[in-house]
């Protein structure tokens, strides 16, 4: 079958890259808009105007990386119609409710305050600033949940069944909280905070490492680490119980992040796989490094499995996930770097709790800055590893085990699709530089400390007071 | 049970015909400044013509999502049909936007205005073209099985009428565009305003003659449709009321008048929707497939209605509250007093 004239395949392949794109920018905003209603709380609260300059600074990478998640997330919603109209007509009902309901309830929120969280400082009241600034982040949250709500459907459909070809839903409710929704919403919901912090972290530790503005970025990177000590260890466990849900409902994607050949047996220990080269034309894996007994312990704490894990061979290969190399090494990426950022969190942490981090001291942690650095892109590898697993493990369903991924595309020409695929290629490269090209621009720029502090009721951002005349009372001798 | 099928449906034909026509008016003038932009050689006024959409563009864009998502939880099978069929316009407008959209995070940062000047301009002229040839072929009609997909070939949607729908729609959009900047400029900028005003005016017009003339010579099914009760009616008085709003935009726009021009193309661009919804009603996919076929399940309508039907006025409110905000001419005009 020839790639460049299998409609399907293609569709898929520009789903996949327009989806990895866009994921960039809002699993930046959406946790960064939560950082921003901090720092203007404390600036609110102890009027220190450090906590309202760092939200004019970090505000301003944060609308570069929201005008590039605005303009991304429009495919996303189009294709739908586009490229998976089956799929369309198929699901539409629920699926095409819960797209309308992310735009009336959080896509338009975030909009119709965004403009006032940037530009709004001096026209209306800071408390109404901060409204405005708490609408953002709501609304990027809400976007989060019912996106994650309508994929977790995908994965897991529920309140309905497949009458004809077409999803008729009997409860809207049960198919919102289907089974994958509670763990999948708290998941990404950590995984762009946590993404976000270790990019503020990161970026904070370049301008203390080049000795610029230490004191200042020392704030960030504290609080930075205060919410860091809660989110990372929360993620590791969620993403754990989000394992679970995946060996209980998906058995053929974690046999695929497992790659996992041969079923294991209940009652019985059961090898773990740290590296391996799966190989699907022999169905095993060319080599491997094993941990014994070890899969037991990650799934359950326990040695002996108490219910079979199933391996690939169970099922035709029709009917489970291809590229199981893929799968693997991303679900490996994934957690990895789960763990690496905890470890970094505890690092800096037994740092600060020794006093290295202040303010006259932390210059000199000159490998713990470094690191930071080296953190900072690690969210978004994670973020995008995770997305892959999810939803390349869910293959070949489009809805897991109702619709599959082949008859949900549209019967387009092959043609139209390789021209918008070759098109979104390369004005993605295209922006995906230039995001980077400004954004360390802005970084190089820094931030302005002399701006002004608006004014709140009881102290006016300007003097006022009017200019009184006081007559020369020298003698008139003086007075020439 | 009878009643609440047909019932719903209608529910959703208009509040969808409301989100378009928000998004139409509202982005409509965001792409009119955009492509009046190309027309500008100096670099300040176009700092100016890009600073007076800076806080609004993206929620009036959001729009065009709502609309979206609303159009595939409501019609799924129009949703589908419509989208795939226009495959070409869709993503012709989708590029576009992304376009406009970066245009106003990069030019600010960049030293080679030049390049994210035109990438406003033309992203913005890019997007009103698909969205024009989309809206063309949409009352064209699609070609569909008895089934409501489609069948037609990928380059159905041009031809010279869809060409001429596209064209209108831009001067359309330049004339609101340019009467939002009369509202939003003042001095010389705005007398260039008043003549390009006056200029889109006469152009948007002579197209709309021709589209409602073409329109029914072409297309058999929108003849009888239109030359027979009830319709023969709407169609004898709304082009009588929009001759009546025109005149009164050109004298508004004779007499330099701020804001009234905005609100006279406002009330033209209403009723050349609801000329263009009660021609389109009841189908979803003219002379094709009715709202009712396309429909989704009667509890899908009801429970997208509690959620976003109570959402709509609390949307309009905060929207309206950050135009009120952001109200007035645009500050940091060289171009003042």
């Amino acid at each position: 079958m020839d790639l460049l004239s299998n409609t399907v395949a293609l569709s898929r392949m520009q789903f996949a890259l327009t989806a990895i794109f866009h994921m960039l920018w809002p699993v930046l905003t959406t946790g960064m808009a939560i950082y921003l209603v901090i720092v203007e709380g404390l600036w609110l609260k102890t009027r220190n105007p450090d906590y309202y300059r760092h939200a004019r600074f970090w505000s301003k990478l944060y609308v570069l990386n929201f005008g590039i998640g605005v303009a991304s997330g429009l495919p996303m919603e189009f294709q739908f119609g586009t490229n998976w109209a089956p799929f369309s007509e198929a699901v539409g009902d629920f699926f095409g409710s819960i797209l309308g309901f992310e735009g009336a309830m959080a896509f338009m929120l975030e909009a119709g305050f965004l403009g006032i969280m940037l530009f709004g400082w001096g026209r209306v009241h800071p408390v109404i600033h901060y409204l405005a600034t708490i609408m953002v982040a709501f609304g990027a949250n809400l976007s989060t949940f019912w996106i994650l709500v309508a994929n977790s459907w995908l994965q897991s459909p529920a309140g309905g069944e497949m009458v004809n070809g077409k999803f008729i839903v009997s409860d809207y409710f049960q198919a919102i909280a289907n089974p994958f929704m509670v763990k999948s919403v708290s998941h990404m919901f950590f995984a762009t905070l946590e993404t976000s912090l270790f990019v503020i972290g990161g970026i904070s530790a370049w301008y203390i490492l080049n000795n610029r503005q230490q004191a200042f970025f020392s704030q960030s990177l504290k609080i930075v680490l205060a919410a860091a000590v809660a989110v990372t260890p929360l993620q590791i466990y969620i993403g754990h119980l989000s394992a679970e849900q995946v060996a209980h409902y998906q058995p053929t994607k974690l046999a695929a992040m497992e790659a996992k050949w041969e079923t294991s047996p209940a009652g019985q220990p059961a090898d773990w796989s740290l590296l391996a080269i799966p190989d699907e034309a022999t169905q095993t894996n060319k080599w491997e490094i094993t941990i014994p007994n070890g899969l037991g312990y990650i799934l359950e704490f326990k040695k002996n499995l108490s219910e079979p894990v199933l391996g690939l061979r169970e099922w035709p290969a029709s009917d489970r996930p291809r590229m199981v190399g893929l799968i693997y090494y991303a679900f490996r990426i994934m957690s990895g770097i789960g763990f690496f950022l905890a470890g970094l969190m505890l690092w800096s942490v037994l740092q600060w709790l020794l006093g290295n981090l202040s303010t006259e001291k932390i210059g000199q942690q000159t490998w713990l800055l470094r690191t930071w650095i080296f953190a900072a892109p690690l969210g978004y590898i994670a973020v995008e590893s995770g997305w892959i697993v999810r939803c390349v493990g869910r293959q070949p369903w489009t809805l897991y085990g109702q619709i599959r991924t082949a008859d949900a595309a549209s019967q387009i020409p092959a043609s139209n699709v390789l021209t918008s695929l070759t098109l979104f290629s390369v004005v993605y490269s295209i922006l995906f530089v230039a995001t980077l090209y400004f954004g360390s621009r802005i970084i190089r720029q820094g931030p302005n400390l002399e701006l002004p502090i608006p004014g709140l009721d009881d102290q006016p951002a300007v003097e006022t007071e009017p200019a009184t005349f006081v007559p020369d009372q020298r003698p008139l001798e003086a007075q020439q | 049970m009878d009643a609440l099928v047909h019932f719903l449906p209608q529910v959703w034909f208009v509040i969808l015909a409301l989100f378009l026509f928000l998004y139409v008016m509202l982005d409509g003038f965001d792409l009119g400044v955009g492509i009046l932009s190309l027309t500008s050689s100096d670099e300040e006024r176009r700092s100016l013509l890009m600073t007076s959409l800076g806080n609004i563009w993206d929620a009036n864009e959001t729009w065009l999502v709502l609309m979206g998502g609303a159009l595939f939880g409501a019609f799924p099978l129009a949703y589908g049909t419509i989208l795939s069929a226009l495959y070409i316009p869709i993503f012709m407008m989708i590029f576009g936007l992304i376009f406009r959209a970066v245009a106003f995070e990069f030019r600010e940062h960049s030293n080679l205005k030049l390049l994210w000047n035109f990438a406003f301009g033309a992203g913005s002229f890019l997007a009103a073209l698909g969205q024009g040839f989309a809206l063309g072929s949409v009352i064209e009609g699609i070609e569909v099985d008895e089934a409501g997909h489609f069948i037609g070939s990928t380059w159905d949607w041009l031809d010279w009428r869809s060409l001429l729908v596209a064209l209108t729609l831009i001067q359309g959009y330049v004339l609101i565009g340019s009467t939002y900047l009369i509202l939003k400029t003042e001095g010389e900028l705005q007398k260039t305003h008043y003549r390009t005003a006056k200029l889109a005016a006469t152009t948007t017009v002579i197209g709309a003659i021709l589209i409602t003339i073409v329109t029914p010579i072409v297309y058999e099914a929108a003849r009888t449709r239109l030359f027979s009760p009830p319709l023969i009616y709407v169609f004898a008085v709304i082009p009588v009321l929009g001759m009546m709003l025109v005149g009164l935009l050109l004298r508004s726009l004779n007499r330099e008048e701020e804001s009234t021009p905005f609100i006279w193309t406002i009330l033209i661009f209403l009723l050349t929707f609801i000329g263009l919804g009660l021609i389109v009603f009841p189908y979803i996919i003219p002379t094709q497939i009715t709202i009712y076929q396309a429909a989704a399940a009667p509890s899908a309508l009801v429970f997208m209605l509690t959620f976003i039907g109570v959402l709509i006025p609390i949307m309009l409110f905060y929207n309206i509250y950050n135009y009120v905000v952001f109200r007035g001419k645009v500050a940091g005009s060289a171009y003042g007093e």
